[in-house]
C-alpha cells in the first residue's frame, strides 16, 4: 500500500463505500478461483457463493457505516481544529519573524481597547455604587433666566418646600462642605466633612456599619451636636475601636459624640474627601434666607416616577415659590441631572474620544495584517494549491487560514489583555479625581469577555479577506505559473488596504494635534499672576476660641508677621481663597451708583486678601494703586477690581475712585484696578473679580501664600514653627504649591493628549510599516521587469522615481480620504479643545505633510533596493 | 449473520490478529483468515464485512483508502491503539478458555 489519503467523510456516501468494498472483494476472489483453472464465468460464480447473502452484507454494512460516519462527523471538527492548530502554529514557527510582528500589532490594538473598555465601563456603563443608583437625581436650581449658564445651588427655605411638597421622590437630601479641627487626642488635624440633611446615606441606600443614622430629631438646633464618620477616619484616628460610638470627639473645640460608623465600602457621591459628617441644624432658623444658596441636594426618585414627572412636579412647586416670592424666587426654575451623568457626565467626551481613539488603532492594525497576510498568502499560493490538489476542499482551506489568523489574534489578544492589566494602574490618570472617587476602574471578567469579543472580531476582520482572496485565486493557474504568485487584482486590494491605513492614520493624527495644540494653548495662558514657587498652606481659627472675627485676623496679622521675619521666607501673604483651588464667593448685589444695573446677573467674585497679596502674587497693575498695609484700618471699604468688573459697570470709563454698593448698603471705592485673570484656571473664562483687605472684611479661615527662599520644605517648616507660637492648637489643612495647582489644572487635557499622542504615534508606525510591506512586495514581485528596464537602458532614478510616486499616491490618497473624514468628525471633540478650533489649519496642513514625509522614506527603501537590481542576473532567474 | 462460524466473536478475534501485522484490505484479511483456520471459521466471506465494519464502529480498527500493490484503490484497515489493547486482553482469555476446556474434556477420572 502506498500513498495513503482521505476521501471527504459523508454519511450519504456510506452504501456506496460499502458497494465499491464488496465488488474489490468479489474481483479478487474470482482471480484467485480463476488462478485454479476455472472459466471466468465460472469464477465469478464461485466468488459470489462462497461470499454468501450479498445483499444482506450489504445491508448490515451499510448501517454499521452510516452510524460510523456519523459519529465521525461529531468528532470530525475537534479533530480538524486541533489539525488546524497544528498547522497554524507550525506556519507561525516557520515565520518567526512575521509572526512577532503580527501578534505584537495586534496586541498593542487589542491592548488599548481592552484598557479603555475598562475605563469606560467602570465610568460610564457602571452602576454607581449604590443600591439601585438609575434612580438617584442631582437637585439643581435652574437660574438660565438671570443669565447663569450653569446650574446653581438651592437655598435651604427652597429646598425645605421641594423637600415637603413634592410627590415624585422617595426622599431628598442636602449637603454642604464642612471643615472642622480635631483637637483632644494627638496632633490637631484639619478634618474634611460635610453637613448632610437627615436622610442623606438613606437616600443613597447606605446605611451606618455600627451605630445610627441621623434622625430628623438631629437636624433640630437645640439636639445635642453628634457626628457620623468614615470607616477610614475610624481606623485611622480612633484604632478601630468599637468602644468609641457614643463617645465624644473635640470638633472645633467643642464635644460632638461619635454615633455612627459608614461601612468600609463607602464612597460618597459628592465632597468625596469628607471624613466626618454632621447634620444639618434645622436650615429653616439659619437665618439663611431664600438667597442665600448653600446648599447641594440629592433625591431618590419613587419607583414608578420617570425624570420628566419629577421634573414637571418640581417646576410647580418652583412656580408657586417665584409667584409667592418674586423678590428672589422670579425666575429660577428647576434643573435636574441624574447622579451618574453629574459625575461622570464631564469625562464622556473625552472617553469617547479615547474609545476612538483605540478603535481606530485597532482598525489600522487590522489592516495592516491583511495586507502582511496578503502578500504571505500570495507567496503562499503553491501550497494551498498543493494541499488542494490532494483533496482539501476549498471550505476546508479557508477554514484552516481563518484558524491561522484567529490563533495570531488570541495570541495577541492575550499578549494585549496582560498589557491592559499591567497599565491597569496608569488608567485611573484618565478619570477625573471626582470620579476616580465614586468609580473604581477594574479588570474583571467584563472586560476579558469583551477583549475575546474582540480578538474573535478583529481576527476575522484581518484574517477573512486575504483567506478568501488566497483560496479564491484560480488554483491551476498558481500551480502553472509557479513563480508569479498573486495577481493585478490582489495588488489592487493592497494598495486599498493600505489608502485606507494611512487615511484611519491621518485621523488619529489630526485629532492628536488638535488635543495637543489645545494643551498646548492652555499652557500658554495668562493666568494673570505668578504660580512658580509659590508655597500655599490653608489655616483656620475656630469661632470657639475666636469669637469675634476681629481676632481671628489679628492671629492672622500675627502669623504673617512672624512668617515675614522668618529666614526661610522671602514674602508671607494670606487670601481666603486660593487661586486654582475652585470655588470662591461671589456678590450678586453689586450696583455702581448713577450706573445702569449690568444686564445680566452674576455678581462680582471677591476675595479677602492680606495687602502685599496682589504684589506678591506678581498681579499686573493697570490703573490706580495697590493696597497698603494702612488699607486695612482706613474708614471706608478700598478695593481693587479686574478689568472685566471695571468694563461691566464702568465700560470705557476711569474706574479709580468710583464707588459700588453692595445690598446692605456697604459702599466700596475703587482704589486700583489689576490685569484680568483666571482664578480658576486656564480654561475657565474671566469673571469680574474684586479684592477686599481682609481686616475690612474679616475672615477666620485663610490660605497663606508664601514665597519661600529655600525650598518649599522649609517654608512649610517655618509656618508650623510660627504657628506653634501663634496657636499651638490649630492645624495646617491642605499645604500645596501654585505651580502643582496650575499643573493639575491641565492634568487631563495632558493625560488625553499624552495618549492620543501615544496612539497616533503607533498609528503612523503601522502605516509606515504597510506603505514599506507593500511597496517592498511590489519591489520583488517586479523584480524581473525592474530588470528589463534597466537592461533597456533606464536609469536607475527613473526606477526609484517609478516607486516613490507610486508610494506618494497611495499617502496622497490616504492623506486626502483621512482628512476629509477628520474633518467631519472633528467637530465631535469641541468640548475638549482650547484655542484652537475644530478645522485648526495648522494640524491640518501639518499632518499630511508629517504622513507624506514618513510614507515617502517608507518607500524609499524599497525603491532604493529595485535600483540595485542586477539586470542580467534578473532576467536569467525567470 | 455470523451464524454459521464455529464460535461466536471468535471472528472479531481473528480480525484483530490478522491486522496485528499492519493495514489490510478486506479480502486479505479474509484470505489471511481461511488459510490459518482451514476454512473452518469463515463459512460465508460476506460474514467478514459487517465484522469490519463493527469493529470500525466500536473504534478497535481504522480505515484508510489506498492503493493496493496492483494500483487499484481499495479500502484498508489497521488496528488502532484500543484494538491493539483488545486484541493483546481477547487472547489471553482464550488462551485461557480453550486451556481449562482443554483440561475438562480431556479429564480421565470422575471428580471426586
Amino acid at each position: 500500500m502506498n500513498t495513503p489519503f482521505r476521501l471527504p467523510d459523508d454519511p450519504r456516501r456510506a452504501k456506496a463505500d460499502v458497494e465499491r468494498e464488496i465488488a474489490f472483494h468479489l474481483e479478487q476472489r474470482a482471480r484467485e478461483f480463476e488462478a485454479q483453472g476455472l472459466t471466468p464465468e465460472a469464477a465469478r460464480q464461485a466468488a459470489l457463493a462462497s461470499f454468501g447473502d450479498r445483499e444482506r452484507v450489504l445491508a448490515a454494512c451499510a448501517d454499521e457505516r452510516a452510524e460510523t460516519l456519523r459519529r465521525r462527523s461529531r468528532l470530525g471538527w475537534l479533530a480538524e481544529l486541533r489539525q488546524d492548530l497544528g498547522g497554524a502554529l507550525r506556519g507561525l514557527g516557520r515565520a518567526p519573524g512575521f509572526a512577532l510582528v503580527a501578534i505584537l500589532t495586534i496586541a498593542l490594538g487589542i491592548g488599548a481597547n481592552s484598557a479603555i473598555f475598562a475605563v469606560v465601563r467602570s465610568v460610564l456603563l457602571a452602576p454607581l455604587p449604590y443600591p439601585a443608583a438609575d434612580r438617584l437625581v442631582q437637585l439643581w436650581t435652574d437660574e438660565r433666566a438671570s443669565g447663569r449658564a450653569t446650574p446653581e445651588w438651592l437655598t435651604p427655605p427652597d429646598f425645605l418646600d421641594w423637600q415637603r411638597e413634592n410627590r415624585t421622590f422617595q426622599s431628598m437630601a442636602a449637603y454642604q462642605g464642612w471643615g472642622p479641627d480635631l483637637t483632644g487626642d494627638g496632633e490637631p488635624e484639619a478634618l474634611q466633612g460635610g453637613t448632610v440633611t437627615a436622610g442623606f446615606f438613606a437616600t443613597l441606600g447606605i446605611r451606618p456599619a455600627l451605630g445610627r443614622d441621623f434622625s430628623l430629631a438631629d437636624d433640630d438646633a437645640a439636639a445635642p451636636p453628634v457626628v457620623i464618620v468614615t470607616d477610614g477616619f475610624w481606623r485611622r484616628r480612633l484604632g478601630a475601636d468599637p468602644a468609641a460610638l457614643g463617645r465624644p470627639l473635640t470638633l472645633i473645640g467643642e464635644p460632638w459624640t461619635l454615633v455612627g460608623i459608614l461601612p468600609p465600602n463607602f464612597r460618597s457621591p459628592a465632597l468625596t474627601d469628607a471624613e466626618i459628617w454632621r447634620p444639618y441644624r434645622r436650615p429653616a432658623t439659619s437665618g439663611c434666607r431664600r438667597d442665600c444658596i448653600v446648599l447641594r441636594a440629592i433625591g431618590r426618585l419613587k419607583p414608578e416616577a420617570t425624570m420628566v414627572q419629577a421634573h414637571q412636579d418640581l417646576a410647580t412647586i418652583a412656580s408657586r415659590l417665584a409667584t409667592e416670592f418674586p423678590e428672589t424666587n422670579r425666575g429660577r426654575g428647576v434643573w435636574l441631572i441624574p447622579l451618574h451623568d453629574q459625575i461622570t457626565g464631564t469625562s464622556r467626551a473625552a472617553l469617547v474620544t479615547l474609545a476612538g481613539a483605540v478603535g481606530l488603532v485597532l482598525l489600522i492594525a487590522c489592516v495592516n495584517l491583511a495586507n502582511l497576510l496578503l502578500v504571505r498568502g500570495a507567496s503562499r499560493g503553491r501550497e494551498l494549491a498543493v494541499r488542494a490538489a490532494l483533496g482539501a476542499g476549498r471550505g476546508r482551506l479557508l477554514r484552516q487560514l481563518i484558524t491561522e489568523s484567529l490563533l495570531l489574534a488570541a495570541l495577541g489578544g492575550a499578549l494585549g489583555l496582560a498589557l491592559a492589566v499591567v497599565a491597569g494602574g496608569a488608567l485611573s490618570s484618565l478619570v477625573p479625581p471626582a470620579v476616580r472617587a465614586v468609580q473604581r476602574i477594574r479588570i474583571d471578567g467584563a472586560v476579558v469577555a469583551f477583549t475575546a469579543l474582540v480578538t474573535v472580531l478583529s481576527g476575522l476582520l484581518f484574517g477573512a479577506l486575504p483567506a478568501m482572496r488566497s483560496v479564491g485565486v484560480n488554483l491551476m493557474e498558481v500551480l502553472r505559473m509557479a513563480s508569479r504568485p498573486g495577481g493585478r487584482r490582489s495588488g489592487r486590494l493592497r494598495h486599498g488596504l493600505v489608502v485606507a491605513e494611512i487615511a484611519l492614520s491621518v485621523m488619529l493624527l489630526v485629532g492628536a494635534g488638535l488635543l495637543f495644540r489645545s494643551f498646548l494653548a492652555m499652557q500658554r495662558v495668562d493666568l494673570g499672576f505668578r504660580t512658580e514657587g509659590v508655597v500655599t498652606a490653608s489655616v483656620t481659627f475656630p469661632r470657639a476660641r475666636y469669637q469675634e472675627p476681629t481676632r481671628a485676623v489679628a492671629a492672622i496679622e500675627d502669623l504673617l508677621g512672624r512668617l515675614r521675619a522668618h529666614p526661610a521666607v522671602a514674602a508671607a501673604e494670606a487670601v481666603d481663597q486660593a487661586p486654582l483651588s475652585g470655588g470662591g464667593d461671589q456678590d450678586t448685589g453689586m450696583t455702581a451708583p448713577g450706573e445702569p444695573k449690568p444686564e445680566l446677573g452674576g455678581g462680582v467674585w471677591y476675595r479677602t486678601v492680606s495687602t502685599g497679596y496682589l504684589q506678591v502674587l506678581g498681579f499686573r497693575l493697570v490703573a490706580g494703586r495697590m493696597f497698603e498695609p494702612a488699607d486695612q484700618s482706613s474708614s471706608g471699604i478700598p478695593i481693587v477690581i479686574n478689568q472685566e468688573t471695571a468694563r461691566r459697570f464702568w465700560r470705557d470709563r476711569s474706574p479709580v475712585g468710583r464707588e459700588l454698593v453692595d445690598d446692605d448698603g456697604n459702599r466700596a471705592t475703587v482704589i486700583g484696578v489689576v490685569a484680568d485673570g483666571r482664578p480658576d484656571g486656564p480654561r475657565e473664562p474671566v469673571k469680574p473679580e474684586m479684592f477686599v483687605p481682609i481686616g475690612r472684611f474679616p475672615v477666620r479661615g485663610v490660605t497663606l501664600v508664601l514665597a519661600p527662599t529655600a525650598g518649599r520644605e522649609a517654608a512649610l517648616a517655618a509656618i508650623r514653627e510660627t504657628l506653634r507660637a501663634v496657636d499651638p492648637l490649630v492645624p495646617i489643612a491642605g499645604t500645596s504649591t501654585l505651580e502643582a495647582a496650575a499643573r493639575e489644572a491641565v492634568a487631563l487635557p495632558r493625560t488625553y493628549a499624552g495618549f492620543v499622542l501615544a496612539f497616533a504615534a503607533v498609528a503612523l508606525l503601522l502605516a509606515a510599516i504597510g506603505v514599506y510591506g507593500v511597496m517592498a512586495f511590489s519591489v520583488t514581485q517586479r523584480h524581473r521587469e525592474i530588470g528589463v528596464r534597466l537592461a533597456l537602458g533606464a536609469a536607475p532614478a527613473a526606477v526609484r522615481r517609478m516607486f516613490l510616486v507610486e508610494g506618494a499616491r497611495l499617502a496622497g490618497w490616504g492623506a486626502l480620504i483621512g482628512a476629509g473624514a477628520a474633518a467631519a468628525l472633528a467637530t465631535g471633540i469641541r468640548s475638549l479643545l482650547f484655542g484652537v478650533g475644530p478645522l485648526d489649519p495648522v494640524t491640518f496642513l501639518a499632518v499630511p505633510l508629517l504622513l507624506g514625509a514618513v510614507t515617502l522614506v517608507a518607500a524609499w527603501i524599497p525603491a532604493a533596493r529595485a535600483t540595485r537590481i542586477d539586470p542580467l542576473s534578473a532576467i536569467r532567474a525567470e | 449473520m455470523a451464524g454459521s462460524d464455529l464460535f461466536t466473536g471468535s471472528l472479531d478475534l481473528l480480525i484483530l490478529k490478522a491486522l496485528s501485522w499492519g493495514p489490510r484490505h478486506g479480502y486479505a484479511v479474509g484470505r489471511w483468515i481461511r488459510d490459518t483456520t482451514e476454512e473452518e471459521i469463515l463459512v460465508q466471506e460476506g460474514a467478514l464485512y459487517p465484522a469490519l465494519h463493527r469493529l470500525e464502529r466500536r473504534g478497535l480498527v481504522a480505515e484508510e483508502w489506498g492503493l493496493t500493490d496492483t494500483n487499484r484503490e481499495a479500502k484498508f484497515y489497521r488496528l488502532t491503539a484500543e484494538g491493539r489493547r483488545r486484541l493483546r486482553d481477547e487472547a489471553e482469555r482464550w488462551g485461557r478458555f480453550a486451556r481449562v476446556m482443554r483440561l475438562a474434556l480431556d479429564a480421565t477420572a470422575e471428580a471426586p
